[in-house]
């Protein structure tokens, strides 16, 4: 049988848990919710990079839909309940294909079913708006994990692509992972700054993940995890789920993206200006420096150094499919995971590592943050700190 | 499978009629539960015991956030309400107001209501003697059987919604079934926008109750033809009788009553009366004009108002019982105006979701395509 085929039969027994995929926000954005317009029960292969027929053929087995919102705008949290609330028509709407979940078990169960596990995190912590009870909120609605920062920094953690300010977490933000701790809500750290996923990793009772992130070793960009973190991993019993976003994983589009945002400076605009003038620019760059393009292999490359660094148990897969412009050759949408496994199987992994991969590591991590809270609560109540009486 | 069936059903010869219940059965007559011979406060306890008391509006939740400290199990002396009392009071279920101070709105208001839901889940859970959570009427019937007091979330001020419907499907989502409709563009003075009336509908297809106490006059008006579900006043007493502005005038209450709606009178001293007579004569108000399926009970403790004489805290229901019972009230009324009428309203709020979920898509309209 062909790597593929045998990728596909793998798949059929041990699906993708997919760390990270933005279609909420993209349906807010491209038709306010209307989710008749971008019915992703039909081909929505010229709108989005996810409908239902591609996360079957991809071998997805359970999705972690992202509840993202701008961190720029004032109402982060009004934002996050409508892209919740999406989220649950979502479920609702296509109950043969996607079940909610909110355990360990449910993975399993709609594994059994033949559903789609529905998960949901929210990335950024500017989601709770430096309030518990608002976390707490999140979780009783059925979010799952929580991205400490998104691309900037809030109050009381760094971002990885921000300026340093508080140095990693602030008093406020040990509490947060602490309270996340006590919920069962999984602390992502995809997005954050070095120092605060050290910080993070010091702090948190239960396994970490990383929804979206690949290896800094591989390609030096700083949405990647550095070595001595993902070293870290087995002692906490964490998951790091591989990113495609090729300006992330390859050195050359790295490289080719900081040319392009200096030329777009040059001109005078700003590097994600995406007026019809701007992109005048930006295309006329493409034309003179071809957009370099990562590959299947590529992602296998940073596989392969965070199973060496990291171990088996402590990776998995989260695509960024719908949050990302462009993606790798064969992994153009949600369809595309066979070929990674593929990928991979030509490389020698066995079929137990692979099943680690793709399913069981990250649905142990849920449960492993399931039980920790389960103690938690066993000892403490709710915390009612606040920011104001922690960092001053 | 004939022998699975208690009854074998007869079979109907063709062009008669089937044999079905009657839809429109009169109503089981009801059973006196006191001896009319005793003492007035003795019966109010004996009658409460059976029928107790559904409150429309505790303002608990705002209370207890600035206390560092309490115990509403033992009994809390920094709050009017407290278990004990609630006890004492033959109170079964009480609705918990997720009202905000006026000086927190706009953004801040989807917030804080988010904040406001979590303490009323801690709070709950912390007391699982005393208090459980409820969401319907099926379930405020079982947690009144288990010996607990139901606690209902709501009503929430129009303005935690932000403007979305997402919104209100979410705090449905956390538990929210009573909301106001004052204080938001949408249902203002002005009564409904197009917006305010979607809103409503899906408030319907939710199984949110509309609450109209503090509305305008014009919204009453028109909730009152859109929603398909009973409509709530939770807090408002005759106009008639004291001039108060979420009073309600004759008209609307008659209106109110012809609609199946609930009018809960508040035992305040601004919106009734300085003592427990005062209440009487609008709950007599309400019950004539309104009707006595109409009326209901709404103690309005820790909502920072003054209350009547003998109606200090959430144990004084037993006094105002035996003045009703002293004015001729027969025991069937007074069980409909504790317990009943609530009991039908959130059934019927309860059918309506279920109905209008199998005819309806959640809507997705927006404040901007409505109301422009």
């Amino acid at each position: 049988m062909s790597s593929l085929g045998t990728a596909r039969e793998l798949l059929a027994e041990f699906p993708v848990v997919d760390g990270h995929n933005d279609l909420p926000w993209a349906l807010r954005e491209q038709v306010r919710y209307d989710l008749d317009a971008r019915d992703i029960a039909t081909d929505q292969s010229a709108h989005l990079h996810t409908d239902l027929a591609r996360l079957r053929a991809g071998g997805v087995g359970a999705q972690y839909w992202s509840v993202y919102v701008r961190a720029d705008l004032p109402d982060a949290v009004p934002m996050t309940l409508e892209q919740i609330d999406c989220v649950r028509q979502l479920i609702d709407r296509h109950p043969a294909d996607l079940r909610a979940a909110l355990t360990a078990a449910d993975m399993e169960a709609a594994r059994s079913e033949g559903r789609i596990a529905s998960l949901m995190g929210a990335e950024g912590g500017h989601s709770i708006a430096n309030s518990l009870p608002t976390l707490r909120a999140l979780y009783a609605l059925g979010v799952r994990y929580m991205t400490l920062t998104h691309n900037y920094n809030n109050d009381w953690a760094d971002s990885a692509t921000d300026e340093p300010n508080a140095g990693g977490l602030t008093a406020f933000g040990r509490a947060v992972v602490r309270e996340m701790n006590r919920e069962g809500m999984l602390v992502d750290l995809s997005h954050v700054a070095a120092t605060t996923m050290r910080d993070a990793l010091d702090a948190s009772l239960a396994p970490v993940i990383f929804s979206h992130s690949s290896s800094r070793a591989v390609c030096d960009h700083p949405r990647n995890i550095p070595d001595d973190v993902l070293e870290r991993l087995p002692g906490n019993g964490g998951v790091a789920m591989v990113t495609f976003v090729p300006k992330f994983v390859l050195q050359a589009a790295v490289d080719w993206t900081a040319a392009a945002d200096e030329n777009m400076r040059e001109h005078g605009l700003h590097h994600l200006d995406t007026t019809p003038e701007a992109m005048k620019v930006h295309r006329a760059f493409e034309e003179r420096h071809p957009r370099p393009v990562a590959t299947a292999a590529t992602v296998a490359d940073h596989l392969d150094h965070m199973r060496e660094v990291a171990g088996v148990d402590h990776i998995g897969i989260g695509g960024d499919y719908d949050g990302t412009a462009f993606t790798p050759d064969g992994l153009d949408d949600v369809s595309g995971y066979p070929n990674l496994i593929a990928e991979l199987l030509d490389r020698g992994w066995s079929r137990p590592d692979l099943a680690k991969l793709t399913w069981q590591n990250s649905v142990r991590v849920l449960g492993a943050a399931e039980d920790v809270a389960r103690d938690l609560q066993a000892t403490r109540g709710p915390s009612n700190a606040t920011i104001e009486s922690l960092d001053g | 499978m004939a022998d699975l069936q208690a009854e074998l059903q007869t079979t109907t010869e063709v062009g008669a009629l089937d044999s079905l219940p009657d839809p429109f059965a009169a109503e089981e007559p009801y059973t006196p539960v006191s001896d009319p011979d005793t003492e007035p406060l003795e019966r109010a306890h004996a009658i409460l015991a059976a029928h107790p008391v559904a409150d429309g509006y505790s303002g608990l939740p705002w209370a207890l956030r600035h206390l560092p400290w309490f115990d509403l199990e033992l009994g809390e002396s920094s709050v009017d309400t407290d278990v004990p009392r609630l006890r004492e009071g033959h109170v079964g279920a009480l609705f918990w107001s997720l009202h905000l101070p006026e000086s927190i709105g706009g953004d801040r208001a989807v917030g804080a209501t988010l904040e406001q839901l979590d303490l009323v889940k801690t709070v709950v859970g912390a007391h699982p003697e005393g208090l459980r959570l409820a969401h319907t009427a099926g379930e405020t019937a079982d947690v009144r059987h288990c010996g607990r007091v139901a606690v209902l979330l709501g009503p929430a001020g129009a303005a935690a919604l932000g403007d979305s419907l997402g919104i209100l499907r979410s705090l449905h989502a956390l538990g929210l079934r009573a909301l106001t409709l004052s204080g938001a563009s949408w249902a203002s003075e002005a009564g409904l926008t197009r917006f305010g009336e979607e809103v409503l509908r899906e408030m319907n297809r939710l199984g949110v109750l509309a609450d109209l106490s503090g509305a305008s006059a014009d919204t009453v008006h028109r909730a009152i033809a859109v929603s398909k579900a009973p409509v709530l006043c939770t807090r408002s007493a005759a106009r008639a009788l004291r001039p108060h502005p979420a009073n309600l005038p004759d008209d609307l209450l008659a209106e109110l009553g012809a609609a199946k709606g609930l009018c809960m009178v508040p035992l305040t001293a601004e919106q009734t009366g300085p003592n427990v007579r005062d209440v009487a004569d609008h709950l007599d108000h309400v019950r004539a004009v309104a009707g006595p399926e109409c009326v209901g009970l709404s103690g309005t403790y820790d909502a920072g108002t003054a209350h009547p004489q003998e109606l200090a805290d959430a144990s004084c229901y037993p006094h105002l019982v035996a003045e009703l019972l002293r004015r001729d009230w027969t025991e069937a009324d007074i069980a409909l105006l504790t317990w009943g009428n609530v009991q039908r309203v959130l059934r019927s709020a309860d059918f309506t979701a279920r109905a209008a979920r199998e005819r309806r898509e959640p809507s997705t309209a927006k404040i901007s395509d409505l109301d422009g």
